[in-house]
């Protein structure tokens, strides 16, 4: 057993969740991964999480480039199980819902720069997403 | 087997990428290099609010700008059939378990590989072994993580090489 | 396997030399989009363009493009922030192909 260091070979074989830089969350065993940890799922679902919703999208093998991974979370089968709070509804009803999370935000962040523009503020959001 | 052979066994099949700056491509992989740059064709390019869709007959991505690719899951099988032919081909298999060793990281192995062999006996080699492992701490003698199979060795062998040595 | 091959290292994967004098669009991070002539290019996928249009991006999302342009005439492009290249021809807008 190593002492001090961890290596993603822990986690081959079993079932992650990785989070990426845009907040899409994938769900899959890993299969393989090399030093620059990008990372080989198997059965991918994507779930996307609104509230006390969610919703599965199932995506088969995907292959997700190192730099864009955030998290990565080794998911306990049996706790997996006992969730009980969250309901799980369609794809489609997911999105709805995402849209309307995303339009709220948007507002709030529109009146965000407006107020900070009319203070003679910028805020370059830009800054905020990636630069591509 | 690394990604990045998954991607080269994926060549000639309908692959999925999506660039960071949330743009789809879908389309037939040609060819695919070491920096993960690709060339496709027959490519249905799809915009980030999935409202605009162009058809291009053949495009380059750049390895940099790739968020993730959706592969068709026989891609798996296929790699597991040339992993097979590939592992009774291959006679020394380079010497760092990456024949045998699933998920191990090209690079941890390598450099384990070539550190036990030249900072065992010699203390003096100390700044060496570790240079061309890449690691400093990994000098140190201590297995890490990805060593789990051969890590009771290693230890051993470091203990007895370096009796005196406070590390 | 397509094994390790020292001597196919050094090609690029990109094979410009089939573009040369055609057209192409080239993308680049940041999200600038440009179209033009295929003048030169090198191992770098560095490249220059001749009668280059760049494609004006929507002022509220730098990622998105118009359909507005503006001339720029001769160009050289930095491979390093080169994001993508396809050739114009045998390039057009289609509706939603995904929908069933």
């Amino acid at each position: 057993m190593s002492f001090g260091s961890s290596s993603l070979g822990d986690e081959v074989d079993k079932k992650l969740i990785v989070v990426l830089r845009d907040g899409k969350k994938f769900i899959g065993t890993m299969r393989t991964f090399d030093q620059f940890a990008n990372i080989v799922l198997q059965d991918t679902i994507e779930r996307v999480y609104v509230g006390d919703c969610y919703s599965d999208k199932s995506l088969g093998v995907f292959f997700i480039r190192g730099d864009n991974v955030v998290i990565l979370g080794e998911i306990d089968p049996d706790k997996e199980v006992q969730e009980k709070r969250l309901q799980k509804v369609s794809w489609d009803e997911i999105q709805k819902l995402y849209e309307l999370e995303k339009q709220k935000k948007e507002e709030e962040e529109q009146l965000k720069r407006k107020i900070m523009t009319d203070s003679g503020l910028t805020i370059d959001s830009i800054l905020n997403i990636d630069e591509f | 087997m690394l990604p990045l052979s998954l991607l080269r066994t994926g060549q000639n099949h309908q692959i999925l990428v999506e660039l960071k700056n949330g743009e789809t491509y879908n389309g037939i992989l040609v060819n695919c290099d070491n920096w993960m740059n690709i060339n496709l064709k027959n490519v249905i390019r799809t915009s980030k609010d999935t409202d605009k869709f162009w058809k291009i007959q053949s495009c380059y991505i750049r390895g940099n700008t790739i968020k993730y690719i959706s592969v068709p899951d026989e891609i798996i099988d296929l790699v597991v059939e040339e992993e097979h032919t590939f592992k009774s081909y291959q006679p020394t298999g380079r010497g760092d378990g990456s024949g045998r060793g699933r998920g191990r990281g090209g690079e941890n192995s390598r450099g384990r590989g070539e550190y036990t062999g030249r900072g065992r006996g010699d203390y003096s080699n100390r700044g060496r072994g570790g240079g061309t492992g890449g690691d400093s701490s990994s000098s140190r003698g201590r297995g890490d993580g990805s060593t789990r199979g051969r890590g009771g060795e290693f230890r051993g062998r470091g203990g007895r090489g370096r009796g005196g040595v406070p590390s | 396997m397509s094994s390790y091959n020292p001597a196919a290292k050094k090609e690029s994967i990109l094979d410009l030399k089939m573009f040369l004098g055609k057209e192409i669009c080239v993308k680049f991070t940041g999200g600038r989009e440009v179209q033009g002539i295929l003048k030169g290019y090198d191992q770098l996928v560095n490249i220059t363009l001749d009668q280059t249009q760049e494609f004006i991006r929507d002022p509220q999302d730098p990622l998105t493009v118009t359909d507005e342009k503006r001339f720029l005439g001769l160009v050289v492009c930095r491979g390093s922030s080169v994001m993508m290249v396809c050739p114009t021809e045998g390039c057009m807008s289609i509706p939603n192909p995904y929908e069933e």
